[in-house]
């Protein structure tokens, strides 16, 4: 009856290779994603028209009597950040803008690796995968890749909705003393830092496993601590040392994170 | 080289122990009937041996290597409680992506293949939340066997499966394990059917193995019995008794003689006393009552 068996060596490439493959044609097949592309591109223009429609106008608190101004963005690069002439002026009044711009895509794609992780876990697909797949790092790395490019992803459609709202509604397109190699650095810093918030997100996801509601809090209050450091980490006149600080940072965050996401995997029920 | 031997394999789940001191051995090419009673800790074991939840103590070893060697695992097929498929993905998209996840050489061939094995190639464009109970359980089985997996591990595969999905099952299984280098390890509460394709048998019970056996085994630790119809039932009954040690009545409505006679010798008792018998015949006991006489403490 016995006969010798043969396994074939999986190698790491090949296994990254098939597991990548899984995440990608899935998130490309996933409507939320869609959605979150979709709103990503949407929100700017919204933004950028409503605010430029209610500049100037005031609200007055019944209770209080106190009157609030709201300030309207005057410029289109005002949906990625804080213009240099515009810093140190106490606005005296609501600036949505410099609340609700770019770096709300960092809470956006929370909520997509959050949903897409514990989906795995609640389908039961993520039994399947770890049966055959004994490396549990190749999920948190797969992941990961996949988190970051939607974010990365988000972060470009935020861009150009924003170029499109700043365009619908006749706002300026000047730099203020910048030049356009900030603007590409500030993005690019962006898209880095991605990694940070990707590598938090997989690591709250992988510990509450199916309970998506439990990721989506963990991940966005994770998130909302680190908001207002991304404005500070990754400003419009953003420059090559931005860049490479957000760069150390992703790449530091994503390998020790990562590393702790790994162990949860390995020393808690996937089941 | 045995495909799965566990030794001393202990779980728990914080104070209860769901697992103690396990020992398990599959050989290759078995088909290991794995029974036990409900929260006995056959699945828990199942999912050990998968790597899906950590074990506190033990060993398991799979065709010889740790059960955590990456080249080992990647040829194992599961099916332990549910298909694990996305809901609103088809049959043939879910099919496509497990097998990319194996990274089986052409996909698309290999999810036919399987799809046809267990009739289910009519319903593949089907979303995975519209397919009956039956429908996702061989859907189920057909991702279990993508890629050819060396060894199996079935949860149930028989719940939910109507008499001609049984019958496919069973001819699965036993095709599965003909070269004699696959091995499956199945868990069912249907000992019945189980009994048609098991080699080998492991009973646990409380986290215990209580025994493992050959199907041969089996067969010779299996009591016989002689088994009659008669006219006046209650009264044979009555005259049974006053013989013999265990007689009892079964579904059927024959009456069960459990002492190591032959039928004349029955025959020839009951005619001495008046009765006359209608049908007499010698049988075993099966799997299923087997089992629960080992439930029960007595064999």
């Amino acid at each position: 009856m016995e006969s010798a068996v043969t396994f074939e060596k999986s190698r790491f490439g090949k296994r990254m290779r098939s597991m990548l493959k899984v995440d990608f044609k899935r998130m490309c097949r996933s409507k939320l994603f869609y959605i979150l592309i979709a709103c990503a591109l949407v929100i700017p223009i919204l933004m950028t028209v409503m605010m430029t429609m209610m500049d100037g106008s005031v609200s007055v608190d019944p209770q209080t009597g106190a009157e609030t101004v709201v300030h309207g963005p005057e410029n289109t690069w005002q949906s990625i950040g804080t213009l240099p002439a515009e810093e140190g002026e106490a606005p005296g009044g609501t600036d949505v803008m410099a609340m609700c711009n770019i770096n709300m895509m960092f809470m956006g794609a929370a909520v997509f690796i959050c949903l897409f992780i514990s989906e795995d876990f609640r389908s039961g697909y993520a039994k399947n995968l770890f049966t055959v797949r004994a490396r549990r790092g190749d999920y948190v790395v797969s992941k990961t890749a996949a988190g970051f490019v939607c974010g990365a992803l988000m972060l470009a459609a935020y861009l150009i909705g924003a170029l499109l709202g700043g365009a619908i509604s006749g706002l300026s397109f000047d730099l203020c003393g910048l030049s356009a190699g900030n603007i590409v650095m500030c993005m690019i810093a962006k898209v880095f830092l991605m990694l940070v918030f990707i590598a938090i997100d997989v690591l709250v996801s992988v510990a509450a496993k199916q309970k998506a509601w439990l990721c989506l809090c963990g991940s966005l209050a994770a998130g909302m601590l680190l908001f207002m450091t991304v404005s500070v980490i990754t400003p419009l006149a953003s420059t090559m040392m931005n860049v490479l600080l957000c760069l150390a940072g992703g790449a530091l965050f994503a390998l020790g994170l990562g590393a702790v996401s790994n162990t949860i995997l390995k020393k808690t029920s996937l089941v | 080289m045995n495909a799965v031997e566990i030794r001393n394999l202990s779980k728990n789940f914080g104070a209860k122990q769901a697992v103690c001191g396990l020992n398990m051995t599959v050989p290759t090419g078995a088909i290991y009937g794995f029974i036990g009673e409900n929260g006995s800790g056959k699945s828990t074991t199942e999912k050990m041996i998968c790597g899906l939840l950590p074990i506190n103590g033990g060993s398991i070893k799979l065709y010889g290597k740790d059960y955590t060697d990456a080249d080992v695992r990647a040829s194992i097929g599961v099916l332990i409680e549910a298909p694990g498929c996305f809901p609103g993905l088809s049959v043939w998209d879910n099919m496509l992506l497990q097998a990319a996840n194996l990274s089986v050489p052409d996909a698309e061939k290999e999810v036919v293949r399987v799809l046809k094995t267990v009739r289910m190639e009519g319903a593949a464009g089907n979303k995975f939340k519209n397919c009956s109970l039956g429908m996702k359980q061989r859907v189920g089985i057909a991702m279990a066997l993508l890629g050819n997996p060396t060894l199996l591990v079935l949860d149930e595969p028989l719940n939910g499966l109507d008499a001609d999905g049984m019958r496919i099952m069973r001819e699965i299984l036993t095709d599965i394990v003909k070269d004699g280098k696959r091995s499956i390890v199945i868990s069912s509460h249907l000992l019945g059917e189980l009994q048609k394709v098991a080699t080998h048998y492991g009973i646990i019970r409380h986290g215990k193995m209580i025994c493992e056996m050959t199907a041969d085994e089996l067969d010779a630790s299996c009591r016989t019995y002689v088994a009659l119809l008669a006219g006046e039932m209650s009264r044979t009954k009555m005259l049974l008794e006053r013989k013999y040690s265990r007689v009892e009545e079964d579904e059927a409505g024959y009456l069960r003689v459990y002492d190591p006679i032959t039928p004349e010798e029955v025959v020839t008792y009951l005619y001495k006393n008046g009765v006359t018998i209608t049908e007499i015949k010698t049988d075993k006991i099966g799997l299923e009552e087997y089992y629960i006489d080992l439930m029960k403490g007595g064999k």
